[in-house]
């Protein structure tokens, strides 16, 4: 018959100390409950709101602009992003990729010909293909080419269509809109002046603005204004997840705007992630008080039967034996305690997976795998602190 | 189980000790089933030697050594497993459970590295009149039977040596002859070697050497 903890309890003090011990026990498994829900909460947070951020192809595409502050009025090149500042952006981890949205530094004006009696000057701008959600084979600009394609926003449609009645305008649809021939006029200093016939070859509902092809822009800067230095207003960034609050953090510490509605989100997740990390932080806080306590009464335990334990020794009992005896004595009780916690957190998902079915969310109803890998790491944890502590009090005798 | 004692002398002892002893400051050998008597007037070192050799307390100068093992050079868990299968001892000051019963004190020990079954406990206990207070705690017992009780502790596990210190200063002469047989015929069932060490000579102790302290 093997020798176990039964044969040599009745030596030792286990019995006085029970409210200290089931003292211990509750804050034990308190800490460690508000530990797992707090882990758990955070992974069905992160997604939830992962999943709220409209993606196309896996990434976000957000556009980014410097704040015009009155300090900084008047000063383009405050408010324009240098090279060295794109570069910063785009050396950052999370971000894949970014492109300036650079703008004519020529005069650029459009009428309709004579179908919609429609003059206006014009802005336009570039981006690489890459951040085109739409990109239609046409929609390509060669140097000595006088058909132009452009890429309107649908918001700019929508915005017609509504003033247009008011001033006796036709409205249009985007079918009608893309076969309008436009003639877009560009001059620049020395009274250089070209005229190119166009049209709208798509509508983008990511990018607000009128785009046309980057070597076009590229060109007519050069021609127009003689510049080919590349200062942006606006800059694209490409990334998987515009909602990560490092990202944000980051925009926040250089003064960059972004547009608050694609990132609420984010911000959201940012003040849930701080306060269930407090929470965890103060479940960790508990699981160190709870085990602290159960070193106490395991250390009151080995202090009230140290003449027992020393004539044990005298007798021929090992001093690991012991150790590993009287240490495992509580693992089968922290494993309860854990399993308690893991139920009790499984049972609070189950109840989060009903209060959020109606939001068309895909929360899991079981626990998340890395929960119950942190339970078992408890479990490991306060078995490997209290065979420490016992061993070092039980080999000192 | 051959044991050497090489030079040993306490370090609380004077040098001039070694002059009229036979064993401090002397080499002596121990064989296997040899009986040694040890007889020593109180505070000449009996109770020291005996602990020393079970390795309690190392504050000597010298070496004991169990098969040429210096029994200091010894871990905490091998002296443990050296004494749980080869050394078995009876203090002079007993060193029972006071508030276990007189079956758990003897069990604790037996359990620990079982050479007999359980029910040999009672036997013993019957042969040195101990068997009416197994169910009893053991602080209940007078002195005499409390001695009784340690010896028979001492006969639960294996062992190639036996130290003895003082065991029979309590009891009575025939009390005195059960458990010398006793203890005679375990060590003859191990072959093992008995190490007695007390006031004067015991007559029905069939001593091979007699040393004087």
């Amino acid at each position: 018959m093997a020798l176990r903890f039964k044969h040599i309890a009745p030596f030792l003090a286990t019995n006085k100390n029970n409210w200290s011990r089931l003292l211990s026990y509750f804050g034990l498994g308190l800490g460690i409950l508000l530990l797992l829900c707090s882990l758990q909460l955070l992974l069905n947070i992160q997604r939830l709101l992962g999943n709220e951020n409209p993606r196309k192809g896996g990434y976000d595409y957000v556009s980014i602009a410097k704040d015009v502050t009155n300090a900084t009025m008047g000063q383009v090149d405050k408010n324009l992003f240098n090279s060295e500042e794109i570069k910063k952006l785009s050396e950052q981890p999370y971000i894949n990729a970014v492109s300036p949205l650079i703008a004519n530094r020529f005069q650029v004006d459009l009428t309709a010909g004579n179908i919609i009696p429609f003059s206006t000057s014009l802005f336009v701008e570039s981006v690489d293909d890459d951040f085109l959600d739409t990109l239609p084979p046409n929609f390509r600009w060669n140097e000595g080419q006088e058909f132009l394609p452009l890429i309107v926003s649908s918001d700019f449609l929508q915005m017609y269509n509504v003033f247009a009645p008011g001033y006796g305008l036709p409205q249009v649809s985007e079918e009608t809109a893309r076969k309008i021939r436009i003639f877009i006029t560009c001059s620049g200093a020395g009274g250089i002046r070209q005229t190119f016939r166009g049209s709208i070859v798509a509508f983008s509902d990511r990018i607000n603005s009128i785009i046309v092809p980057k070597q076009f822009l590229v060109w007519g800067n050069k021609t127009f204004a003689n510049t080919t230095e590349v200062k942006a207003a606006r800059l694209y960034v490409k990334l998987k997840d515009a909602n990560n609050p490092v990202f944000l953090k980051f925009l926040d510490e250089h003064e960059y705007r972004i547009n608050k509605d694609k990132v609420k989100f984010g911000r959201v997740k940012s003040i849930l992630q701080v306060a269930i990390t407090g929470l965890g932080a103060f479940g960790l806080l508990i699981v160190l008080l709870a085990l602290m306590l159960f070193s106490f009464y395991l250390q009151l335990i080995i202090a009230r039967s140290k003449e027992s334990l020393l004539l044990l020794l005298t007798l021929g009992y090992s001093p690991g034996w012991l150790t590993k005896t009287v240490a495992g004595r509580w693992i089968p009780i922290y494993v309860v305690i854990v399993i308690c916690a893991l139920i009790a957190t499984s049972a609070l998902q189950w109840g989060f997976y009903w209060l959020t079915a109606s939001l068309d969310v895909s929360i899991s109803p079981y626990i998340h795998w890395s929960v119950a890998l942190l339970a078992l790491a408890l479990v490991i944890l306060t078995a490997f602190s209290n065979y420490r502590m016992i061993r070092k009090q039980v080999y000192a005798i | 189980m051959h044991i050497t004692l090489r030079n040993v002398h306490p370090i609380y002892f004077s040098e001039d000790r070694s002059v009229k002893s036979n064993i401090w400051g002397q080499d002596m050998e121990i064989h296997p089933a040899e009986k040694i008597q040890i007889v020593a007037p109180s505070g000449s070192g009996k109770t020291s030697l005996i602990h020393f050799m079970y390795g309690i307390r190392r504050e000597y100068n010298g070496s004991i050594a169990y098969n040429g093992n210096d029994i200091r050079r010894f871990s905490a868990d091998e002296l443990a497993k050296f004494r749980q299968q080869h050394l078995s001892i009876m203090f002079q000051d007993l060193r029972l459970f006071a508030n276990q019963t007189v079956f758990q004190n003897i069990e604790v020990k037996r359990q620990l590295q079982p050479y007999h079954p359980a029910d040999k406990i009672s036997e013993f206990a019957e042969r040195l009149g101990v068997r009416h207070k197994l169910e009893m705690l053991c602080s209940t017992c007078s002195y005499g039977e409390q001695q009784r009780i340690a010896i028979i502790r001492c006969l639960m596990q294996p062992f190639d040596v036996l130290l003895l210190d003082e065991p029979f200063s309590n009891l009575d002469e025939d009390n005195r002859k059960k458990a010398m047989d006793l203890m005679l015929e375990e060590a003859a069932k191990r072959n093992a070697a008995i190490l007695l060490a007390d006031l004067k000579q015991i007559e029905f102790f069939p001593a091979d050497q007699i040393f004087h302290l």
